[in-house]
């Protein structure tokens, strides 16, 4: 089967993880992306220790694989004018452009909007920035810690209670991923209009644009309750005693999520056993249940605290209410949902190392995305200027010049 | 010994790889490739070591760069034989990316 982007040509200037990660997206629909790094420093990610993680454990760099699997990578040196003349005859051929260089380098180097449009109308020009084109903060760098996931409020409103400080990512580049598809639907549908105009288009998003998204409903609901921040579930007195946190006799924690409590509060306790908490008038509806929330988690708890996770999961799973295992970010390689589904898939490296990736998540028809290791350093560039005509002769002088790798 | 000034465009004595100097070592040794030193591009006459046979697991590979550490000298390689390349006996190894440190 024909993959959506199969035959589309995208060509890369990125750095870090956002705009490759959107790359990395269009090549897992098919897209043939290559990477443009610098020849002798390549894309910092390569020596990039991220939350304890480092470049080479486990025999291979994590996150470069996260970010640039399936990608091929060329070594230039678009600081010369020979280099940046090899990067537009790849320009010529190519259906996108994406890039997270700031405006001062890429009006500088040439690659602005207006040069690459100029040699390829057609061209889709993806821009990742930190806070948007314009505004006094648009030539501003960011990251997804500063940009994303602080500016828009997410640090603040993740701060449990009782905390003091603001709460980090809870994860590496958690803000770089989700931006990253924003911009690679943004690009699909970019191609889809070229499609009826003929014409390419600039696309742009920011950390800064794509955090305030994520945290809408809280900006929104701040508003109408003339507050800086929503209130944070206090888990001995939720609103609602059957969308909350619990724990088990091992210590083990799952959540409840049935919004709709009344739906579900009557079969909940019968499954386990306890039909006269149903009936107690004191928790009778979800009205009553909030009222007297602090007694009704405290009645749940003594249910939990006597229970192992696997006696809670099995009667859980005999009932129709919304609930899950409270996982660590390092069980999901065991999760068989997320495995049937593809949503985690192993890459082998000819090392032997083996990593966990997830496939973007979002699949046409059922159609197989399948992950291939991302490229050395630098590992094509043969390859793929040969391929716009130079010859080995030519490739050996750009050599000796430092012009590529 | 050749002088290895960059730009200096070498042979293999055992095989038909051939480099050029990118980068001169801090130290004048010898450059081998297959154990042997190399030769001028231009001086047939001083091949006379016997071929080698079999690709070399660290054999230099066309259009890669590779660098001795410890002298600085870097080789192109700029067409490709069985040998790999070693500097005063030292294996050089293939040139790596060398991003700045960078912590999250």
């Amino acid at each position: 089967m024909t993959q959506l982007l199969e035959n589309i040509k995208v060509v890369e200037v990125a750095i870090y993880g956002f705009v490759p990660s959107a790359a990395a997206a269009l090549a897992d629909w098919g897209a043939a992306v290559v990477k443009v790094e610098h020849p002798e420093t390549g894309d910092p990610v390569h020596g990039l220790s991220a939350y304890g993680v480092n470049p080479g454990d486990g025999g291979v760099t994590a996150l470069w694989e996260v970010f640039n699997r399936g990608k091929r990578s060329v070594g230039i040196n678009i600081g010369t004018p020979e280099g940046l003349e090899l990067l537009m005859q790849m320009v010529d051929e190519a259906d996108v452009f994406l890039t997270n260089f700031m405006g001062s380098a890429r009006r500088r180097l040439g690659i602005d909007v207006d040069a690459v449009m100029a040699r390829n109308p057609r061209i889709i020009y993806g821009r990742g920035t930190g806070h948007g084109p314009v505004g006094p903060d648009a030539e501003k760098g960011g990251f997804d810690a500063v940009s994303y996931w602080s500016r828009p409020g997410a640090s603040i409103a993740a701060i449990s209670p009782g905390g003091e400080w603001p709460v980090m990512m809870p994860s590496p580049a958690f803000g770089d991923l989700q931006a990253g598809l924003h911009l690679a639907g943004g690009i699909v549908a970019a191609l889809y209009q070229r499609e009826k105009t003929g014409a390419g288009s600039v696309v742009d998003v920011s950390l800064l644009g794509s955090g305030l998204w994520a945290m809408q409903g809280s900006i929104a609901g701040c508003y109408v309750k003339n507050s800086s921040s929503l209130e944070q579930l206090d888990r001995l007195r939720p609103p609602n005693p059957m969308a909350n946190i619990y724990r088990t006799k091992d210590r083990q924690y799952f959540v409840l999520g049935m919004l709709e409590s009344d739906k579900y509060w009557e079969q909940f306790c019968a499954v386990f056993g306890r039909q006269d908490l149903a009936k107690d008038p004191q928790f009778i509806d979800s009205r009553q249940r909030a009222k007297n929330n602090a007694a009704c988690v405290t009645a749940l708890d003594s249910i939990f605290e006597q229970m192992t996770l696997a006696q809670v999961r099995e009667i859980l799973d005999t009932q129709e209410g919304q609930w899950a295992v409270i996982a660590a970010p390092g069980d999901s390689v065991h999760d068989q949902q997320a495995l049937d589904n593809n949503y985690i898939q192993f890459v082998d490296y000819p090392n032997g190392a083996r990593l966990p990736l997830v496939p973007l998540p979002t699949r046409l028809n059922g159609e197989e995305i399948k992950l291939r290791p991302a490229p050395a350093h630098a590992e094509h560039t043969d390859e793929v200027l040969t391929a716009i005509g130079k010859t080995s002769d030519e490739l050996i002088e750009l050599k000796i010049a430092g012009v590529i790798s | 010994m050749i002088n290895l000034i960059a730009g200096t465009r070498l042979r293999s004595a055992v095989c038909d790889m051939e480099g050029i100097v990118i980068r001169q070592p801090e130290h004048p040794a010898i450059l081998a490739c297959g154990g042997v030193p190399m030769v001028d591009v231009k001086n047939p006459a001083s091949a006379s070591a016997e071929r080698i046979a079999q690709a070399e697991p660290n054999r230099a590979l066309i259009g890669k760069r590779y660098v001795d550490e410890e002298s600085g000298l870097e080789v192109l390689c700029s067409k490709q034989g069985l040998g790999g390349l070693s500097f005063d006996g030292r294996p050089l190894t293939l040139k790596q990316a060398k991003p700045l440190p960078a912590s999250d």
